[in-house]
C-alpha cells in the first residue's frame, strides 16, 4: 500500500464523519456521510474509494454503537463505482455536471439502499427518511412503495449535494496539488 | 462516547472477542426465529451488559433504541395493514405489531451488543493484537490513524465555523441559507484536510512506513492484549452459534 493512500484513506473516512456534524449544525436533513468516499475515488481511483467507503462505513457502525448499519456497506461500492465513472467522464467539469451524476447514484443508491431498508429493517433506519417513508405510507402508499419513494427522494439530494461538493473541491484545488492526482485532473476535465 | 472502566470485563476482554461476539449478534439476529428468537437474543444481551459487562452502556443504547421503538411502533403498529385491534385510544395492525416486536428486539439486541463492545474498544489494544496476530501494518495503521483524525477534524469544523460566522456566514435561517453555508464551511475543511496528508504523508516517510510495509515485515508490539482460554472459548462459541443458526435456516 503506498504512502499516500494511507495518508489519505485515514483523512477521507474522517471526513465523511466530519460531514454529519456539519449538516447537524446545520440542521439539514441529509447524512452528506459519501463526500469523502467521492472524493477519494476522484483522487486515488475505485479501490481507493471501495477501501474508504467499507472502512468508513465499519468504522461508523462501530463508532455509533449500531452495527446494524453494516447492512447499507453495498451502497458504498455503488456510490464508489458511480462515482469512478463521473471521473472518467469529466463528470466534475462543472458543478451542474457534477450534481446531475450525483442524481443518478442517488437514483441507484436510494433504489438499493430501499431493498435493504425494506427487507431488513422493516423501513425503520435513520430517523429523517424513517419520518419521510412514515408520511408517504400516511398518505396511502404501501409499505414497499413509500420505503422505496422515501429513500430515492432522500438520495438523490443527499448524492446531487456531495457530489457538487466535491466537484467544488476539486475545481478550487491549486494546480500544485491538483498535478499529484491524475485522476482528479480527468475527473475535471483539464485535460481536455 | 464515555469507554467503560478499565476494570470491567469487556475493557478486559481481548479486542477481537467482543468485535466477535457483536458480529455474531449482528447475524443471530436476523437468523433466528422471530419473534421469540430475537426477543431471547435481545434480553440476553441486556443480561449480559447488566451482569458482567458494562452495565452504563445501557443508558446510550437506551437513547438510541428508544426512538427506533418509536417509530416502528408508528409504521408497522398505527400505519400498518388490517386486521386491527384497539389498544387504549389507538387502533393497531396485529401484523405490524408483531413485526414491531420482531424488528425492535432485533434492533435492541444489536445496539446492546455494538455499544457494549463500544465502550471497551481501545484503539491502541486492537492495533498491538493486530500486529500480534501479524495482520498488515497497513490495515492496523488505518483503523488507528482513522480514529485519531476523526477528533481533529471535528474538531476544526468548530473552528471554521466560528470563523466564518465572525465574517458575517449565516448558519440558521431558511432552508436555503443554511444549504448555501455548506460551501464555506466544507471547502476550508476538505482543502484543510488535503493539505495536512501531504504533511502526514511526509512523516510516515521519514518514518521508515516502506520498511514496515514491505512484504514479509513484522512490527513487534510491547504489550499485546493476553488471549486468554475464555476469549477463545468465547469467540468460538460465537462463530458455532452462527453457523448452527445458518444450518437450521438452511435445513428448516
Amino acid at each position: 500500500m503506498n504512502t499516500r493512500l494511507l495518508a489519505l484513506v485515514p483523512t477521507c473516512i474522517a471526513l465523511n464523519v466530519a460531514m454529519g456534524k456539519i449538516v447537524q449544525e446545520l440542521g439539514l436533513p441529509i447524512y452528506l456521510d459519501s463526500v469523502g468516499t467521492i472524493l477519494v475515488t476522484t483522487l486515488l481511483g475505485p479501490w481507493a474509494g471501495v477501501l474508504t467507503g467499507a472502512l468508513s462505513q465499519v468504522l461508523t457502525a462501530l463508532l455509533s454503537g449500531q452495527m446494524m448499519w453494516l447492512a447499507f456497506l453495498p451502497i458504498q461500492v455503488l456510490i464508489v463505482l458511480v462515482a469512478a465513472a463521473a471521473a472518467g467522464r469529466s463528470g466534475f467539469r462543472t458543478i451542474v455536471r457534477a450534481v446531475g451524476w450525483g442524481a443518478f447514484c442517488g437514483l441507484l443508491g436510494g433504489t438499493l439502499s430501499s431493498v435493504i431498508a425494506y427487507s431488513l429493517f422493516k423501513g425503520v433506519t435513520a430517523p429523517g427518511v424513517t419520518a419521510l417513508g412514515a408520511l408517504f405510507r400516511s398518505l396511502g402508499l404501501s409499505l414497499e412503495r413509500a420505503v422505496t419513494l422515501a429513500s430515492i427522494s432522500t438520495d438523490l439530494v443527499d448524492k446531487g449535494i456531495a457530489f457538487g461538493l466535491v466537484a467544488a473541491v476539486l475545481l478550487a484545488l491549486p494546480a500544485r496539488m491538483a498535478s499529484r492526482f491524475p485522476i482528479a485532473v480527468d475527473a475535471v476535465g483539464r485535460r481536455a | 462516547m464515555t469507554p467503560s472502566a478499565p476494570g470491567s470485563l469487556v475493557a478486559r476482554a481481548h479486542p477481537f472477542t467482543s468485535l466477535t461476539v457483536t458480529l455474531a449478534v449482528v447475524v443471530l439476529a436476523f437468523l433466528l426465529p422471530a419473534s421469540i428468537g430475537p426477543v431471547v437474543l435481545a434480553l440476553l444481551a441486556i443480561a449480559v451488559a447488566a451482569v458482567v459487562g458494562d452495565p452504563a452502556s445501557l443508558t446510550p443504547s437506551l437513547i438510541i433504541v428508544v426512538p427506533l421503538w418509536l417509530l416502528l411502533l408508528l409504521v408497522q403498529g398505527v400505519l400498518g395493514d388490517a386486521p386491527f385491534t384497539t389498544w387504549g385510544p389507538l387502533t393497531l395492525s396485529i401484523g405490524g405489531l408483531d413485526e414491531a416486536l420482531a424488528q425492535g428486539a432485533r434492533l435492541t439486541a444489536i445496539v446492546v451488543a455494538s455499544m457494549l463492545a463500544l465502550r471497551g474498544f481501545r484503539a491502541s489494544r486492537f492495533v498491538d493484537a493486530a500486529a500480534e496476530r501479524r495482520w498488515p501494518f497497513s490495515a492496523a495503521y488505518l483503523v488507528a490513524a482513522t480514529l485519531q483524525t476523526i477528533p481533529r477534524l471535528r474538531q476544526r469544523v468548530t473552528l471554521i465555523r466560528d470563523a466564518q460566522r465572525s465574517r458575517g456566514l449565516r448558519v440558521q435561517g431558511s432552508i436555503v441559507q443554511r444549504v448555501t453555508a455548506l460551501v464555506p464551511l466544507t471547502l476550508p475543511l476538505i482543502l484543510g484536510a488535503l493539505a495536512d496528508t501531504d504533511d502526514r504523508a511526509v512523516a510516515l516517510e521519514g518514518r521508515a512506513i516502506a520498511a514496515v510495509t514491505a512484504p514479509g515485515a513484522r512490527r513487534t508490539p510491547l504489550a499485546p492484549p493476553v488471549d486468554t482460554v475464555v476469549d477463545r472459548v468465547v469467540r468460538w462459541g460465537s462463530v458455532l452459534a452462527v453457523a448452527v443458526a445458518i444450518i437450521w435456516r438452511i435445513t428448516r
